[in-house]
């Protein structure tokens, strides 16, 4: 069986590092006002952008679960 | 253990294969050739794709690079992490979409170096052509490298000609590869490469997973090839930090840091795909379906015949033995698993997408050749005034020829990679070093207005010189990042050197950045000074001196590898290093905040918005309309339609507007953008001049269609 070090803690890293600079870039598109959600074109990319990152997320949780227990 | 190398694989039937493959690819690509009409339909493609033809054109180049032979290889010495590359690039999506993408467009920039020159300085841009002409032409040599890597194994070890015996080497059949693709891309242009990658992304994916179908068929299902498995085969991400050639850590920063940002930022030949598209919301929607849908797709299509591989040698040794050399292993389980002719076929999508690949990267380096060495220095020497069409033949020509040496140059860059282990590492090393200083300079550019021409030009001088001492002293400069990893002295850190690399160029950015009123008081008082000239003149010079000294001896001393004394004297060079050439460029460079930045930063999108129209935007939502076209006299660039349906549009006279074939399946290849003129009282009529149906091909009878761009 795997270490917890190297089967569940790189995911942990990389959606926890990789989300502090997916966030970060959420953030900065709205404060600068080069994402404005009063247009709706604009609320439709907002949405398929945290559907895009939990949408890798549970891709990757799946994938860890059926490799250490299937 | 010794790695078992393969040579003649397949049969002449396969060789048959892929010669008609070849040759129906380079009809097809050079039928699209026609569309060129300029160096702007040459490198761009003339700005009129749907989201879908760009979204699919863009598989063949994304597989190709993240080849089939790499993903194999470590898809067959570590299993399905092989594709954590592939599933990593989500994470600067924000930035791409919201901030990068509608800059590039809305600023009408040609190439990167051209936005460092409008944001910054010529000084920048400058210095911007050298670092990103070195890094696509790495990219070139990498994608030549993989391709004879590919196609070794099938020719064999020696031939007679003339009787004369010849051995046949990697060298020798990528310069038989870089003949071929160099003959292709140089007469085809944008068009041909979107055209025929669109194609070759369809049929790679579709032999990629007929592969892998034939595979678990050999072996006799997915359930015994799941069993086969060993649980670490299985993990999507790989060990956190071992082994140094393949771990989580280290590849997350080489690839889903400086590789993503690298690759949606700073790969010129993907930019210009999505230049190409015809609206900064097609290209939005381009990337986005490319990134959740394709990349995973693609992940299983060029890792798949490594995990096969995997398997077989686990069940039957002898067919597959595990010491196989792994860039040999896609070629190997093809051979395998397909009937004769089927392997042909394989072999045929697989290096014609390489090709792909290779052709958009030279397309995209010719692309910034011509806009930022021969335009530039055209206008240095103010030649004499030729017509707008002659300059664009000159311009044509240039760029063809220019295609030529950049295929020869990225030949003599296998040189360099070739003596990696694996292509994977080879490729690691190359994005690792040759990415940092562009992706921070063009990531803080975008998104921090205080970034100053200072800051940048010292990230590229300052921050290029630290990476080389890094590299010259990993034991002591990149060992503080390395996670634990162990560091193999013969390729020292291949992975992790990333995070080293990018934190000392952001360092060097951030800090000249934040020092800038320090350094404008130093300046200030420099310049109080009555030889104040001489003295900015001999700090200049000292920056100078310094940069290829600390290069010099980075590149070609090594003293002591290990030693603290040598390096911390190094840093305390560079630290000079970098406080001079921020002096320098703070003096030298006339920098103006405020119209530096305005529609060049993620902070004034609609500014970059109303440049690119000429005026205010509209952004009342219409809808799109059908009408039939009617030729007008004249060759004012307007197109004029019906009052009603301009009310349908939302548009007003002096917009701008889209106009195409209304056939879908055509992808936008037929149409124009324009502006609209007065209206008339013709209902469903759009009235176009000669030169909007030569440049979209418009066919007399068939509807178009037409939209507000805004």
């Amino acid at each position: 069986m795997l270490s917890f070090f190297d089967s569940w803690f790189p995911l942990i890293y990389l959606y926890g590092l990789g989300g502090v600079f997916f966030f970060f870039g959420m953030y900065i598109i709205k404060r600068s006002g080069a994402i404005d959600l009063t247009i709706k074109r604009h609320r439709f990319w907002f949405r398929v952008m945290f559907f895009g990152f939990f949408y890798f997320v549970l891709m990757h949780v799946i994938l860890t679960i059926a490799a250490l227990y299937f | 253990m010794n790695q078992e190398t393969f040579h003649s694989i397949g049969t002449s039937t396969d060789w048959i294969v892929m010669v008609v493959y070849f040759i129906a690819i380079m009809l097809f690509g050079s039928y699209f050739g026609r569309y060129n009409r300029s160096t702007k339909d040459f490198f761009f493609g003339g700005r009129r794709f749907a989201w879908w033809l760009i979204a699919f054109s863009i598989v063949a180049t994304g597989v190709g690079s993240h080849s089939f032979v790499k993903y194999s290889a470590k898809g067959f010495e570590h299993g399905f992490s092989s594709t954590m590359t592939y599933i990593n690039d989500w994470f600067f999506i924000p930035f791409f979409l919201f901030g990068w993408l509608p800059i590039i467009v809305y600023s009408k920039i040609r190439s990167i170096p051209e936005y460092f020159e409008k944001r910054f300085s010529p000084s920048a841009r400058f210095l911007a052509t050298i670092l990103l002409l070195v890094y696509m032409i790495g990219y070139i040599g990498i994608g030549f490298l993989t391709l004879g890597k590919a196609v070794i194994p099938m020719l064999p070890e020696s031939f007679a000609l003339l009787g004369m015996t010849f051995d046949v080497t990697l060298m020798g059949a990528v310069i038989v590869i870089a003949i071929i693709t160099g003959i292709y891309i140089t007469f085809g242009g944008q068009t041909a490469v979107i055209f025929t990658d669109l194609l070759q992304g369809g049929i790679l994916i579709f032999a990629g997973l007929l592969l892998f179908v034939l595979g678990m068929n050999y072996l006799g299902g997915f359930d015994v090839f799941w069993n086969l498995l060993p649980t670490e085969w299985k993990m999507p991400l790989a060990k956190f930090n071992s082994p140094p050639d393949f771990n989580f850590v280290g590849i997350f920063w080489q690839d889903g840091v400086a590789g993503s940002i690298g690759f949606l930022f700073m790969n010129m030949g993907l930019i210009m795909r999505f230049m190409a598209t015809k609206s900064v919301n097609e290209g939005r929607k381009a990337a986005t379906f490319n990134i959740l849908f394709m990349l995973p797709i693609s992940a299983v299509v060029v890792g798949g015949a490594g995990w096969i591989g995997k398997a077989i040698s686990v069940a039957n040794p002898d067919v597959v033995p595990p010491n196989t050399s792994p860039d040999q292993i896609f070629v190997v389980v093809a051979n395998i698993v397909a009937m004769p002719g089927v392997f042909g076929f394989i072999m045929a999508a697989l290096t014609a997408a390489l090709m792909s690949t290779v052709d958009t990267l030279i397309n995209a380096t010719a692309a910034i050749y011509i806009n930022d060495v021969y335009r530039p220095v055209k206008k240095w020497f103010k030649g004499k005034e030729v017509s707008q069409k002659m300059k664009d033949k000159r311009e044509l020509f240039a760029a063809r020829l220019s295609s030529v040496a950049i295929t020869i140059l990225g030949v003599l860059a296998v040189l360099v990679f070739k003596n990696f282990p694996t292509v994977y590492e080879a490729h690691g090393y190359f994005h690792s070093t040759l990415t940092p200083p562009l992706v921070v300079a063009i990531f803080l550019g975008i998104f921090w207005r205080k970034f100053t021409p200072a800051a940048v030009i010292t990230t590229f001088l300052g921050g290029v010189a630290l990476m080389l001492m890094g590299a010259n002293h990993p034991g002591i400069l990149i060992a503080p990042f390395d996670h634990g990893i162990e560091m193999n002295p013969s390729h020292p850190y291949s992975y992790i050197r990333a995070f080293y690399n990018i934190f000392v160029c952001a360092a060097v950015g951030v800090i000249v950045a934040l020092a800038a009123p320090r350094l404008k008081s130093i300046v200030a008082n420099i310049k109080s000074k009555e030889n104040y000239k001489q003295v900015f003149y001999f700090i200049a010079g000292l920056a100078g001196v310094l940069f290829f000294g600390l290069i010099f001896s980075s590149s070609f001393i090594t003293l002591h590898p290990g030693s603290v004394v040598e390096t911390t004297v190094l840093l305390l060079l560079a630290i000079i290093l970098i406080l001079c050439v921020a002096i320098s460029v703070t003096y030298f460079v006339k920098y103006d905040e405020e119209a530096q930045t305005l529609g060049l930063t993620a902070w004034s999108i609609n500014a970059a918005k109303e440049f690119f129209k000429g005026g205010k935007v509209n952004d009342r939502e219409g809808e799109p309309v059908k009408v039939n076209w009617k030729l007008k006299p004249g060759d004012e660039d307007t197109i004029n339609f019906s009052k009603s349906d301009m009310d349908k549009m939302q548009a007003d006279v002096g917009d701008l507007v889209y106009l195409t074939d209304a056939r879908k399946w055509l992808g936008g290849l037929k149409s124009i953008h324009s502006v609209y003129g007065e209206p008339h009282d013709e209902e469903g009529i759009v009235h176009v001049n000669d030169e909007h149906t030569k440049q979209s091909q418009f066919i007399e009878g068939k509807i178009l269609a037409a939209e507000k761009e805004m």
